[in-house]
């Protein structure tokens, strides 16, 4: 049985305008539902461009040229514009105090904003924002202003501002990198939620550990192409991810004692490779 | 962190609870009666209205510091330029040689500070009676364009932040030795290093909050153009329409002579 | 270069989210030039940056709402000139577009438009006001030298408004531009919301919402 998948790109090469190189030389590659993929890769690497495109940033908001057959849900991205795409798609950036409208003074009417854009009724616009903060934890801020908020809990406002649309896919721009450790964490639970009542992730992220941990799978891009692609273990034995992106802490660790690859990427299987060693 | 700006004032009197547009064509009236009536008579029981509207807003004291901050100076000078050479000038009042005070100058003065008066009356009135959001919601549920309202709303924000921001920039370049008082010169060229920072600092996030915006569905056509319901009734709608028409009236009694 | 370009601009979201941020500059400078006790207004600059950087919309717009504002929170009186402010930003991104602000010595002509649109909508609305005053000193002292000259009061409103405006004009142009100068190159292409006249499609195309 052949299911469509919810992104796919085949030989997308992309510009930006005024740019000297592509920022994405030549993708393909297709991200089926329900998956979690995180996209790693050294700067610059065509990561965030790989966002903007699927979220049809690239090409409506920054011009620059497209070429290569790109589909979200099936529907080319050139055909589609980026708000017309924002109830199916969503996109958490890495900023945590950009992402707010600017324009609400409490939390619940901020979540509200997207909706109203959309069209909603009142009352079902009040039952999503409620679902959306339940969703992230933040259900007892609904009523304080926005700026009083944390910087991970204004992340967490930022995602529920996306979830309120009851997005299929989910695309995020190393969204923890502001974030302290425990604001992370928070972030990160709320994603493997999402993953496991079928939400599709596509997960930019720097954290190797976390990326390593979360996603069964991952894309290493380098130079706009992708260089490996598959499950953690498999990724990061490559030699080439090595170089270009680095190794999580436990794979470094495997391999200065010696062991062989493919090295331990999480603490369990590390635990595991050190105890048989 | 600062909040919205706004001179709102927290209240429930039958001001408040009306709708902004009434409040809006009862501030455009009176002022435009006020600038077009001929006569003392009218400007100052426009202003005595007005004036019993605040008090019953509990604005009045707000309203007094502000009005006479404001008008203090300008009034001063339009007494001396006014009794100096208005056009109508006959009565000398304080004799000085070429530069006598004349009484209809003098006059005059006084009626375009009581009319002005009037209008900072009015405009406050409205001001301290309506939340910022409730205007914008009215405007978009009567046709503005919601992105206008955002530009609008989101400025009352923008505002005291970026206020705060020259205050804090205000703060560090001067320890970093820059002087901000002494001749003129010396304050002029401390102008740039204090605005630049602010403006770039402004300007890092705009494509950031741009794209985020779009992400969120920001400008589709379909916008729900009702967030809440703001009380209206067919009295205030009635009082809006006659109050509208004082002003061709007013316009049409003076042209036919109105003294 | 058709000048009617400069109008054909739609207003996309990254000019709606430039708006607020010019009126913000707009009342920055407003705020520092109070605190640095300068006798001249700087209320406008955000809204002549907002011109030059992203054309005749966005500063009509960035003017307008600021003055409406200031007009809500502040003075009442001010409120009156909003069209002024519309006046000042019109003119600003037609200079803006025409790309007087780059080529050296043409700023004058961004000050000339800003300093000629200023002066003549205020004159009517200052008539309508203050008698014909200001409400400047400077000002008004030579609105009474003009009429005692024998001028008709609206030359004397005129050359009132023109004598506060030239120089605060100036000083508003020369401080926008030269902001825009300090501008990292990105910010300076970043905000072009023109139909592009030599339009290469899609290549150079900037957001549409």
């Amino acid at each position: 049985m052949e299911v469509r998948p919810v992104l796919a790109l085949r030989d997308v090469r992309y510009r930006y305008a005024d740019a000297e190189r592509e920022a994405i030389a030549g993708v393909s590659l297709t991200v089926s539902a329900g998956e979690w993929v995180g996209v790693i890769g050294p700067t610059n690497a065509g990561k965030s461009t790989l966002c903007y495109l699927a979220m049809g940033l690239a090409p409506h908001f920054f011009g620059g040229r497209l070429r290569g057959e790109l589909t979200v849900f099936g529907v080319d991205t050139r055909r589609q514009k980026v708000a017309e795409r924002s109830t199916r798609v969503g996109l958490l950036f890495q900023n945590p105090f950009t992402q707010l409208s600017g324009a609400r003074e409490r939390v619940s009417e901020e979540v509200a904003f997207g909706p109203e854009w959309h069209g909603l009724p009142a009352d079902e616009v009040a039952v999503r924002v409620g679902e959306a903060l339940r969703l992230v934890d933040l259900e007892a801020l609904a009523e304080r202003h926005p700026l009083d908020l944390s910087g991970g809990q204004l992340q967490r406002l930022a995602l529920a501002s996306l979830l309120v649309m009851r997005p299929e896919l989910l695309l995020l721009d190393e969204p923890t990198s502001q974030l302290d450790p425990a604001g992370t964490n928070a972030l990160l639970q709320v994603l493997a939620g999402l993953h496991r009542s079928g939400t599709t992730i596509v997960m930019v992220e720097q954290k190797l550990e976390a990326v390593a941990a979360l996603c069964p799978r991952v894309v290493a891009l380098a130079d706009g192409r992708v260089i490996a692609d598959g499950p953690p273990e498999a990724v990061f034995a490559d030699p080439a991810v090595e170089e270009s992106t680095g190794l999580p802490a436990y794979a470094r660790l495997a391999k200065a004692a010696g062991l062989p690859p493919p090295w331990p990427v999480t603490v369990e299987a590390a635990e595991k490779a050190f105890h048989r060693a | 962190m600062a909040r919205g700006l706004s001179l709102y004032v927290e209240g429930d009197s039958p001001l408040h609870r009306a709708h902004p547009f009434t409040k809006g064509v009862l501030t455009l009236s009176a002022i435009a009666v006020a600038f077009i009536a001929p006569s003392w008579a009218w400007v100052v029981g426009i202003g005595l209205l007005v004036i019993c509207l605040q008090l019953i807003a509990g604005v009045f004291r707000r309203f007094l510091v502000v009005a006479i901050t404001l008008l203090a100076p300008i009034t001063v000078l339009l007494l001396i330029v006014q009794g100096l050479v208005n056009p109508a000038n006959r009565t000398v009042v304080v004799p000085a040689g070429g530069f006598s005070l004349y009484r209809e100058g003098l006059l005059i003065a006084l009626l375009t500070a009581a009319r002005l008066v009037d209008l900072i009356a009015a405009t406050f009135l409205f001001s301290f009676a309506t939340r910022p959001q409730d205007l914008a919601e009215a405007l978009i549920q009567k046709g503005l364009s919601p992105r206008i309202g955002y530009v609008v709303q989101s400025a009352l924000q923008i505002i005291p932040q970026t206020l705060e921001m020259v205050s804090r920039i205000q703060d560090a370049q001067r320890a970093r030795g820059l002087e901000t008082e002494g001749r003129l010169l010396t304050r002029a060229r401390a102008f740039i290093p204090l605005l630049l920072p602010v403006v770039l600092s402004s300007l890092v996030a705009t494509q950031e909050r741009a794209m985020a915006l779009d992400v969120r569905g920001f400008g589709l056509p379909g916008a729900r153009r009702q967030r809440y319901v703001l009380p209206d009734s067919v009295g205030q709608r009635v009082l809006r329409w006659a109050l509208v028409a004082l002003v061709p009236a007013a316009v049409v009694s003076r042209i036919l002579g109105w003294r | 270069m058709n000048l009617l370009n400069a109008f054909k601009v739609r207003l996309n979201t990254l000019a709606i989210v430039l708006i607020p941020v010019c009126i913000g500059i707009d009342w920055a400078g407003r705020s520092i030039d109070k605190a640095l006790n300068l006798p001249v207004f700087l209320d406008s600059i955000g809204t002549v940056l907002g011109g030059i950087l992203a054309g005749p919309w966005v500063g009509a717009l960035s003017g307008f709402v600021a003055n409406f504002i200031n007009a809500g929170t502040v003075d009442p009186i001010a409120g009156w000139y909003s069209i002024v402010s519309v006046g000042i930003g019109f003119a600003a991104g037609i200079a803006g577009y025409l790309g007087w602000h780059k080529r050296p010595g043409a700023w004058v002509g961004v000050w000339l438009m800003v300093f000629l649109t200023a002066s003549i909508i205020s004159t009517p609305i200052n008539i309508g006001l203050f008698s014909g005053q200001s409400g400047v000193w400077f000002g008004d002292g030579i609105y009474t030298g003009l009429v005692k000259a024998g001028l008709p009061t609206w030359i004397a409103a005129y050359g009132d408004e023109a004598s506060v405006d030239i120089i605060d004009k100036l000083v508003t142009v020369l401080v926008a531009i030269f902001i825009y100068q300090g501008l990292p190159r990105r910010y300076r292409s970043l905000f072009r919301m023109y139909e592009p006249a030599d339009s290469e499609g899609e290549e150079r195309a900037p957001a549409r919402a």
